[in-house]
C-alpha cells in the first residue's frame, strides 16, 4: 500500500511535470510564433510599405518635372531648315530638325592674306557662326572689291568704275549673308572641297539650284 | 489515466495549431516583405533613370541658351551629335578602343580640357581625366591608356575638333 501511495505520487508528480512542460513549451511557442509573426514583421512592412510610397511619389514627381521640361524644350525647337557650313571639310549640310536633306562640296575661304603698299590688307577668311539668310539674288552681279586688283596686282579703280561689274562669275545664284559675304557658285568647279575662296562660300550649280529654291529669307546658315 | 491522455492530446491538437497557424502567417509576411522589396528595388532603379533623364533635360536646357557648340555623345549607340543650340550641325559614328573600360564612363556631362593637334593630322580631345575622342588609333598618349577613348573617322574628328573650343561640353549618354 505505501509502495502504491509513493507510486502514485511519483505519478501525480510525473503528470504535473509533463503538463507543465506542455504549457510552457505551448506558452514558448505562441510567444516565438507572435513575435515573429505578428510583432516583428509589421515593423519591417511597414518600413517597406512607406519606402514604396515615398519612391513613388518622388517618381511620380520627376516624372512631372521631365514632362515639364520636354515640354519647354520642344517649344524652344523649331522644324525649320538651316544650312550648315563645315569648313574644314568643305562641305555644306541642308538640314531640317534631325534630318539631313542634302551635302554638297563647296569651297571656302583660302586664309591668304593680301596687303596693298598704302598698308591696307586683307584675309580671305569665311565668317565663323551663326548667320542668316538675309537676301537671295538671280543672275547675281560681282562688283570687283579692291583686293581683287590688289591681288593680282592691278590699279584699283574708282568705285563707280564700269570696269569693276563682272557678270556671270557667280552662278545663276546667290544667297546674302551680310558684310558682302555670300553663298554662290563658281566658274572654278574644280576647286570645290578646298579652300580657294576670298571667304563667300561656292557651290556647284545644281548643289547652288536646290539651295537656293529650298531656303527662304531668314533662313539660318550655321558655319565653323 | 484517461484524463491524463486527454490533455496530452489536447495540448498537442493546441500545439500543432499554433505551429500551423504561424507558420501560414509568416509565410503571407514573406511574401509580401519579398514583393515590397521588389517594388522598392524597381523603384529605385525608376528613380534613378528618371533623375538621369532630368539631368539631360537640364543640360540641353542650358545649352539651348548658351552661345556655344557641345557634343551629344551616346555610347550604346556609338553615335555622336556636334550641336548648336537645338541644332544639329554633324552627326557622326565613333568606336570605342579596345581597352574601353564601359563601366568607367558614367553618363554625365564633361568638359573639353585640351584640344591637341599632333603630326601627321592626329588630333586628340581630352574631356577631364574621364574620356579621350581622337584619331587615329595610334594616337594615344603614354599616361592616358587607362582613360577611356572613343575613336572617330578622320572627317569627324576634323570637324568636331575645328567646332569645339577648350571649355566646350559634352554629354555622355548610356
Amino acid at each position: 500500500m505505501l509502495n502504491c501511495g509513493v507510486r502514485d505520487n511519483d505519478m501525480h508528480k510525473m503528470k504535473i511535470a509533463m503538463v507543465s512542460f506542455s504549457m510552457y513549451s505551448l506558452l514558448a511557442i505562441v510567444l516565438f510564433t507572435a513575435f515573429s509573426a505578428d510583432t516583428a514583421s509589421p515593423v519591417t512592412l511597414e518600413v517597406l510599405r512607406e519606402q514604396v510610397r515615398s519612391l513613388q511619389q518622388e517618381a511620380a514627381q520627376l516624372e512631372e518635372e521631365n514632362r515639364g521640361l520636354q515640354q519647354m524644350l520642344e517649344e524652344l525647337n523649331d522644324d525649320d531648315l538651316y544650312l550648315v557650313v563645315d569648313t574644314e571639310n568643305d562641305q555644306l549640310t541642308m538640314r531640317q530638325g534631325n534630318k539631313v536633306l542634302h551635302t554638297a562640296v563647296c569651297g571656302t575661304g583660302s586664309h591668304a592674306f593680301v596687303e596693298e603698299e598704302t598698308g591696307r590688307n586683307w584675309f580671305f577668311e569665311t565668317p565663323l557662326g551663326s548667320l542668316t539668310v538675309l537676301g537671295k539674288e538671280r543672275n547675281p552681279v560681282w562688283i570687283r572689291p579692291d583686293w581683287s586688283y590688289v591681288e593680282e596686282n592691278m590699279p584699283v579703280p574708282p568705285l563707280n568704275d564700269p570696269d569693276r561689274i563682272v557678270r556671270k562669275v557667280l552662278g545663276k545664284y546667290a544667297l546674302l549673308l551680310g558684310s558682302g559675304y555670300k553663298i554662290h557658285g563658281t566658274t572654278f568647279t574644280n576647286l570645290l572641297g578646298t579652300h580657294f575662296t576670298h571667304g563667300c562660300i561656292s557651290l556647284g550649280d545644281d548643289d547652288l539650284s536646290l539651295v537656293y529654291k529650298s531656303v527662304k529669307v531668314g533662313t539660318k546658315v550655321y558655319i565653323y | 489515466m484517461r484524463r491524463g491522455l486527454k490533455n496530452k492530446i489536447t495540448c498537442l491538437v493546441l500545439l500543432l495549431l499554433v505551429l500551423v497557424m504561424g507558420a501560414d502567417a509568416g509565410g503571407e509576411k514573406q511574401d509580401e516583405r519579398t514583393a515590397l522589396q521588389e517594388r522598392v528595388q524597381t523603384l529605385r532603379e525608376k528613380v534613378t533613370s528618371l533623375k538621369r533623364e532630368q539631368d539631360f533635360l537640364l543640360f540641353q536646357k542650358e545649352m539651348y541658351a548658351a552661345d556655344s557648340k557641345y557634343l551629344v555623345l551616346d555610347i550604346k549607340n556609338m553615335r555622336g551629335k556636334l550641336k548648336y543650340k537645338y541644332r544639329v550641325l554633324r552627326d557622326f559614328r565613333f568606336i570605342p578602343e579596345m581597352n574601353f573600360n564601359n563601366n568607367a564612363l558614367q553618363p554625365g556631362m564633361l568638359i573639353l580640357t585640351q584640344k591637341m593637334e599632333g603630326k601627321n593630322n592626329r588630333y586628340v580631345l581630352t574631356f577631364e581625366s574621364s574620356l579621350i575622342v581622337q584619331w587615329p588609333h595610334s594616337a594615344t598618349l603614354q599616361g592616358n591608356v587607362n582613360i577611356p577613348t572613343l575613336l572617330l573617322g578622320e572627317k569627324d574628328i576634323r570637324s568636331v575638333f575645328s567646332a569645339v573650343e577648350e571649355g566646350a561640353r559634352a554629354y555622355i549618354l548610356r
